[in-house]
């Protein structure tokens, strides 16, 4: 493996942190070359600065591509901690869709659900499948579930859903599996009628909100942790933003909005905590 | 003595004694099914790592079901077929249906135990994999609990900070009374 040295890392470390916002500790070298040294063998580049090069004057963004690919973790699961889900499903979902059936019975309930760093899909794919359990009359509502992430790599594997057997192990009930997958092989392919319910594209949080739109409920779990802490007030801020007046957050259940963003409140409901906004 | 049991699946008896000898001695554990059939048998009812079967079987369990039946029975069983070089394309179809790998008759043992070798570290690396989660999800539910609370706790001091703050600031009470009153509330929170 090539190695890096102190002057690359806080290259490699800044450039990282510029395109994708990701603060990488550098102590940790191992990790830069574990994770970058296959993309610098690739490409035939014998130091990490003639990748740093590469990558900065690549006018095709390839290289920017592959190293937020590599870089940013991609661990989910289905149905990652129960707590969030279960609570989607019995409290959040159903007070939402109270809140928002119009009072006339031809006019539709508009829902729209932000999975903000959705990695490879499968917390969006969750959600879409509580959803169609939920309400099986479709034709009454309007759910909207975007999923965005900042690797190309993870939101093309989401817009396959497309799983393999390592992937779908843990967390996936086994009647859910049955019902909602297609196994061929050793993968599991998501089913079109849930497929049908998503939609996936790259977005880096980092960037202004503009466009989004306003949001009924968003998950942001387990993302804001390889942030700075300014750089996690900004983001926090401009989901306070981008989120309905009455909407709910939700983030990783190791997180805490403590000190970050005081326009939000925590609630708890059973064993698991949501956020509203402060009025 | 290896941490791995292999299923022979082969209808031909000089291959099937070769094959557990072979295995035997190099220290793997072995079962051992004379066709399709008794494979599903055996598969349904002890723990099985690896299984080498052949590819044409009489009957209509062949080697193609044999790798379903175990792959749907348990998808970490590895499946290795051995054929004829004939029906190499039929082989590589099944490595898409899940198959680990196929190896061409006649056997070649150093080729075998390379294969199986490889699956056993892969094994155990998933093996080790699975130990990490599982200790990564306790670790998470026990640090989310105490996070969760000290969150809700933060956000009720926050809220009694503010009522405080809005008692010693309410310019319409007397200064006296507003202490008492804070003094009153801060009471109350004991």
């Amino acid at each position: 493996m090539l190695k890096i040295s102190p002057e690359e890392l806080k290259l490699v470390a800044q450039y990282i942190y510029d395109v994708s916002g990701i603060y990488l500790d550098q102590s940790k070298s191992y990790l830069f070359e574990t994770r970058l040294g296959a993309i610098a063998a690739e490409h035939g580049c014998n130091t990490y600065k003639e990748l740093y090069q590469k990558a900065k004057t690549d006018p095709s963004k390839i290289f920017e591509r592959k190293i937020i690919d590599a870089i940013s973790t991609n661990e989910t699961l289905f149905f990652r901690d129960k707590g969030p889900f279960e609570l989607l499903q019995h409290k959040l979902l159903p007070e939402m869709i109270d809140a928002r059936t119009p009072n006339s019975p031809n006019l539709k309930t508009n829902i729209k659900i932000w999975s903000a760093a959705s990695s490879t899909g499968q917390e969006l794919y969750s959600i879409a499948i509580i959803i169609k359990e939920l309400l099986p009359n479709s034709s009454k509502y309007s759910v909207q579930l975007l999923g965005t992430d900042i690797s190309d790599g993870a939101v093309a594997q989401a817009s396959r859903g497309k799983y393999n057997k390592f992937e779908m192990e843990r967390g996936l009930p086994g009647d859910k599996l049955q019902r909602y997958f297609t196994m061929f092989g050793d993968s599991w392919t998501i089913k079109d009628e849930i497929r049908a319910m998503v939609q996936f594209k790259k977005f880096n949080l980092m960037m202004p909100f503009t466009g989004l739109g306003k949001f009924d409920i968003i998950f942001c779990r387990n993302v804001a942790i390889y942030f700075t802490l300014p750089d996690r007030q900004k983001l926090f801020n401009k989901i306070a933003d981008s989120l309905a007046d009455d909407g709910y957050l939700i983030i990783g259940s190791t997180e805490s909005l403590t000190g970050i963003c005081p326009r939000f409140i925590p609630k708890r409901h059973l064993r698991s905590i949501f956020y509203q906004k402060t009025k | 003595m290896k941490n791995m049991t292999i299923l022979i699946v082969d209808d031909d008896p000089v291959v099937r004694k070769m094959l557990e000898k072979r295995l035997e001695k190099a220290g793997y554990e072995v079962l051992i099914a004379e066709d399709g059939y008794q494979a599903e048998k055996i598969l349904t009812q002890q723990h099985v790592d690896v299984v080498l079967t052949d590819l044409m079987m009489p009957g209509t369990i062949g080697g193609i079901e044999v790798l379903e039946i175990a792959k749907k029975l348990n998808s970490s069983i590895e499946v290795i077929l051995i054929t004829a070089h004939s029906s190499v394309d039929t082989a590589v179809a099944a490595m898409k249906k899940g198959a680990a790998d196929y190896l061409e008759k006649p056997i070649n043992f150093d080729e075998l135990f390379l294969r199986l070798e490889k699956i056993a570290n892969v094994q155990s690396l998933l093996r080790n994999a699975m130990d990490i989660s599982e200790a990564m999800d306790t670790t998470e539910s026990v640090a989310s609990e105490t996070i969760q609370n000290l969150e809700i706790r933060t956000a009720e001091l926050q809220g009694r900070l503010n009522t405080l703050e809005d008692i010693l600031r309410d310019e319409k009470i007397d200064s006296y009374d507003r202490i008492y009153k804070a003094l009153d509330l801060l009471e109350k929170f004991k």
